[in-house]
Order: C-alpha cells, then structure tokens, then sequence
C-alpha cells in the first residue's frame, strides 16, 4: 500500500511543472549554461584582450634600446604598438585617457646605472582594472629581464649556471586523485546536498500543506490504512525527488566536464574518469540518502504545521541556508573528517564525499558517518510522524 | 448502523487563539456529552448553526479525530479501537472536499478503489455502475483541474461510493454548490437509503433537512438541543414554520433531548 501510496504521489508530482523545474530541468541544465557561459564570456575577453593592439608608451630617445627590445618581441603574445612620448607625465595622462595600455618608465640614469653593473628599475604604467593588460607586461618585461641578464652575463663572461648554483624543485607526492579530492573535492557534496535540498522542497510543500490547501487531507485520512504508511509513502516520493535533483544536477555537470570541454586538460579527465567508478557513485549515494532523508524529515513537519504554501515556503527557504551554508565546509582546506566533525551533520557528509574522492576515507568513518546520518533520519522520520499524527496541525 | 454514546471533544488553545477569542481558558469545548444513534435505511440530520460543532461530531465519526472521551460504533465496530476496520464501512463526503487538480477522474477512482482495497471484479462492476449513474463517461480522461464544478462533485461522489460503503457521512455536502450540483447530492442521498444504507448527513439550511431527513438532531454549542424524528418535531412544533421553530429550540437555554 505504501508502494500504492509512492506511485499517485509520484504521478501528481511529476505533474506538476513547478516542481519539474527545480527536480529535474534546473538541475540537468544549470552547470552545462551556466559554465559554459563562463567560458564564453572568459574566452572572447581573452580573445578580444590578446588580439587587441596594445600600445606602449616609453619616454624619449634615451629608450631607443628598449624600443628595439620591444619591437623584437615575438607578435605570437599580441600585437602592439610602440609610441614615444617626451615626459613621464603625458605617460601618465596617457595611460589615464586609455590612448595608449602600458607606459614603460625607463630612470633617467639608467645608461650609468648598466655602466656600473647596479641594477636597473624599470616601472610599467597601466590601468590593472581592465583584462589581459597585466598579464601582457609581464610577458614584455620578462623578455626584456632575460635580454638585460644575458648581456650583463656576457660582458661578465659567465655562464648562467656560475651565478645559480643551486635549483630546488619541489615534487609532489599526492596521487592525483588526492589532489583533485582536495582541490575540488568540496564542490561536488555541495552540489549534492544543495539540489537535494531544493529537490526535496516544493513536493514537501506540494505533499503536506498543498494537500490541506487543496482540502485533499480529509478524503485521505478516511481511508482504512494507517497514517505512518500515508507519510512515508509520501515522504518516499519527497526523498525520491531530492535524490533525483541532486542527481541531475551531478549529470549536468558530468555532462559540461564531458561534452563541453570544460576540462580541456587531458589528464585532468582521466583522474576525473578514474574517481567516478561504481564503488564511488555507490559509497555517495550511500552517504547522501539518510542526508536527503534528514532534509526531508525537516521539511515535513513545517509543511504539515504551515496552514499555506507561502507559509511553508517562507520557513524552509531560510532553513536553505542554515542547511547548505555549512556544506561550503569542503571548500577550506585544512578541515578534515575527524572525530568531532564525524558528528556534525552535513559537514561529516561533506568531509566524507572529500575524502572519498580522494580515496582515503577508512570504513571506520565511512560507517560511522552511515551509522550517524541513519540515525539522524530516523530521528526525523519520527518527528514527521509524530507531527501528520497531530489533528491540529493536518486539519488547520 | 451508527451509535454514539456520551460523545466530549475539547481543543487545547494557543495563545493567539485565547487572544482572539478573548478568553483565560486552555481548553475550547466543541462538543459535548453527545449521545444518538443511526439506523440503516434513514437518514439522519444534524442541524446547527455555524460553529455548532456539527463538523467536529461528523469528522469524529469518519475518525479523522480522536474524541476526548466517549464511545462511537459504526456497524458494531468500536470506531476508537478499530479505526481502520470501521474506515472501510464508512464513505465521507464534505462540501468543501478538493480533489487533486493533476489527476483525471479515472486515475483518483482507481486511486481510492486501491486505498479501499476493493477486489478487481467488483471495482469494475462499481465503475461502471458509478459512471453511467453519475454521467461521467466523457470527461473520465480530462485532468480535474479542467472540469466544471458540477463534474468535480461527481467524481467527489464516485469517490466516496466506490466501495460500496454502508454507512454515509455528508458534512454540509451542498454547501457552495449551485442548484443543479446541489441536485446531484440530493439524489445521491436518497439512493443511499433506498440501497439500506445509513445515512448521516450536517446542514445548516432547515428546507434542506426537511426535504431528506427521517431523524433530526439540532445542535448548538456542542450541545444536543432536539434528538427525535423529523414526524415528532413537526408534531411538536409551537411556531409557524420550520425555520423559526428551529431558532427556538436553538435558543432554549437547556437541552430538550
């Protein structure tokens, strides 16, 4: 009967194109836009910055060795122009108006000061505000950097290896599954837990309080079977959703990182590939489902106390945050799955999904962790009950 | 057959609700000490001003709340100790019943047909009976939320009938409707007691009462006012029509039955 119960509650829901639209379509679509968006957006200003003509300014005939430097540079960076200005100060008010990118400040001593083997500061002017300016004098300085060391090297009669006798390279350990847990490892529970959260939110609303809105609740009550088989028939389609949106939400992003070359990094791919085998997509959902049961158990004894969908929508869409917020936990370095975190909801799920993308989560806290959320679940599978039991709270 | 024996149900106040209703006391009694009875093949009324306690009693007996003390039995079951045996005797129907807006008639019919567990041959002998009786062949398929009003409170009825229950509760069942829906309802309880059934059914509107009802209790603040049948009230009557002889009885300080 409950089975029974599951199957109409599942038809209504999937009926209903409000709830369609925060279980299934936001989910599968939001990263697939959204990053690739941002990677529009991020390639034409890369591109639109590399291809435009950057204008560099350098101050009087004293910079004519600079400006042979500059012109030899390589057009592959970006094409650039040079123009010659006659003091530093209508540099300056040149940069300001944008007429030219980058001003080169050569001191005026500069010929004694490479004279006397002392080093020589050279100052780029430009606005750091706008894209791509930055990064593209430090390529031009870099360049001149190698020209001055080499010839100084030169008139020295030294080889470059002579003045650097010592190179450190530091040789990371980690597996490359560890680094990426680590690095990104956050990012996918707070993906989970976010979309099953809102996943579970409008059939919670549409079951509980919409049900008593609609005057539905009465017909239902009078039927020969007991309420706890009602509530979990209806808190099974809730669950279901919640695990559904997080689902798709995670193939939405399975499916950017796939198809839409968001990870463009050949290797990166392969780690990526390499985590996501069926023990690991197993050993989450076994982690999320009492989590989204947990969710699901706080949100049905307010949409059974709310006597409206607005009165229930504006006591759970708070309790978004106050639920989601803490699973940005995974995003710090440093805050590991120990033995106080094992307790604190949420963000034990969140350091466990870590570390299991990492691989290094022990059974011990694996099942600890199953073992706690199982707990907490029931805990609110109870409070649920206790609450569609009140005549109270189901009749207004 | 219903029997109801020193029925007493008391609600717990918030604190906003004694605010509102400008009272010091933790408890609002909705009805009380309330004892009648129900045969089969008549029907009962249960007359009352809004606020009476009329849907309290009637929502007691489909056992959608618990009283705080008293006894009901619904065919010999004790309605308190066996709820969901006596469900399956019991049809409900309110006035302000909703159906869901996403389902067709079909799907909610089949859908209640389960809850009842009404066996396969029977639930098709019953839906077949049930929509040619109530006209709902064409509109079987469409989503409730399309339908006329007169069309929801056929499929409400359907519902309520699909498992042939034995005893009938309406709680103000034409309440809001237009004439012609309000019909359907009329029709529906009249078949009732020609099929034996027992019939109970809340109103506030006398003419109502006077066109169906066999036994008639007039309630008031919870309390029982008259509790006989509808020949004895006429036959008692010392005002010059129905209406004006049941606010008399209404504001009779105490009870008559």
């Amino acid at each position: 009967m409950i089975f029974r119960i599951f199957r109409k509650e599942l038809l209504d829901t999937l009926r209903d194109r409000r709830t369609l639209m925060t279980m299934l379509v936001i989910p599968i679509l939001v990263f697939p836009i959204t990053l690739n968006v941002f990677m529009e957006v991020s390639n034409s200003f890369q591109e639109s910055a590399s291809a435009k003509t950057m204008k560099i300014g350098i101050v009087g005939d004293k910079s004519q060795s600079y400006t042979q430097q500059l012109e030899a540079i390589p057009a592959a960076i970006g094409p650039k122009k040079i123009i010659v200005f006659k003091d530093s100060a209508a540099l300056r008010a040149a940069i300001e108006t944008d007429e030219i990118q980058l001003g080169l400040l050569i001191p005026a001593n500069e010929k004694q000061l490479g004279a006397q083997q002392q080093t020589i500061t050279l100052n780029w002017l430009l606005d750091a505000s706008e894209l791509g300016r930055a990064e593209r004098a430090e390529l031009y300085a870099a360049s001149l950097k190698a020209n001055a060391e080499a010839e100084r090297l030169q008139k020295l009669g030294l080889r470059p290896e002579q003045i650097r006798p010592l190179v450190v390279n530091t040789v990371n350990c980690a597996s490359d599954k560890k680094m990426v847990g680590q690095l990104a490892g956050g990012f996918l529970p707070y993906i989970f837990i976010a979309f099953g959260f809102i996943g579970c939110m409008y059939p919670a609303i549409d079951l509980f309080t919409g049900e008593k809105e609609r005057g539905t609740i009465e017909t239902l009550l009078t039927v020969p079977i007991s309420r706890w088989k009602i509530l979990i028939g209806k808190m099974l389609v809730v669950v279901s959703s919640g695990m559904l949106a997080a689902s798709c939400a995670l193939m939405g992003l399975f499916i950017s990182i796939e198809f839409l070359d968001l990870a463009d990094n050949k290797e990166l791919l392969e780690v990526i590939h390499s985590i996501l085998t069926p023990y690991f997509i197993l050993s989450m959902f076994a982690l999320l489902l009492p989590l989204v049961i947990f969710f699901a158990g706080l949100m049905i004894p307010i949409a059974i106390y709310a006597k409206s969908f607005k009165e229930a929508q504006s006591i759970i869409t708070p309790l978004n945050i106050v639920v989601v917020l803490p699973s940005m936990v995974g995003f710090f370095p440093g805050v590991a799955l120990d033995i106080n975190t094992v307790f604190i909801p949420v963000i034990n799920v969140v350091l466990a999904t870590k570390e299991l993308i990492a691989d290094t989560l022990s059974w011990g806290y694996f099942l600890s962790v199953f073992g706690i959320m199982c707990g907490l679940a029931f805990l609110a599978i109870a409070i649920s009950y206790k609450q569609f039991g009140k005549e109270t709270n189901i009749l207004n | 057959m219903i029997s109801v024996q020193n029925l007493h149900k008391t609600f717990a106040l918030t604190k906003q609700q004694r605010k509102e209703l400008n009272t010091e006391a933790k408890t609002a009694t909705a009805v009380s000490d309330l004892s009648f009875s129900c045969q089969p093949g008549r029907i009962y009324s249960l007359l009352g001003p809004n606020g009476a306690g009329k849907t309290t009693t009637l929502r007691m007996l489909a056992t959608l709340i618990t009283p705080t003390s008293g006894k009901i039995t619904i065919n010999g079951i004790n309605a308190l100790e066996q709820a969901q045996e006596a469900r399956k005797h019991i049809g409900f129907l309110t006035g302000s019943t909703g159906l869901y807006a996403r389902l067709t008639p079909l799907e909610i019919i089949d859908y209640f047909a389960d809850l009842y567990q009404v066996a396969p041959k029977e639930r098709e002998e019953r839906k077949a009976y049930l929509f040619d009786l109530l006209n709902m062949n064409d509109f079987l398929h469409k989503r409730i939320g399309k339908l006329s009003t007169g069309m929801k409170q056929k499929v409400s009825i359907c519902r309520t009938m699909i498992h042939d229950p034995s005893v009938v509760i309406f709680d103000e069942p034409t309440s809001g409707l237009d004439v012609i829906t309000a019909e359907n309802i009329i029709k529906l309880i009249r078949s009732c007691k020609d099929q034996g059934k027992t019939v109970i059914f809340s109103s506030h509107i006398m003419s109502e009462v006077d066109l169906l009802c066999d036994d008639l209790a007039i309630i008031h603040k919870g309390q029982l006012k008259f509790n006989d049948t509808m020949s004895a009230f006429r036959a008692n009557m010392v005002t010059n029509n129905l209406t004006e002889e049941f606010i008399r009885i209404v504001q009779m300080p105490t009870p008559l039955a």
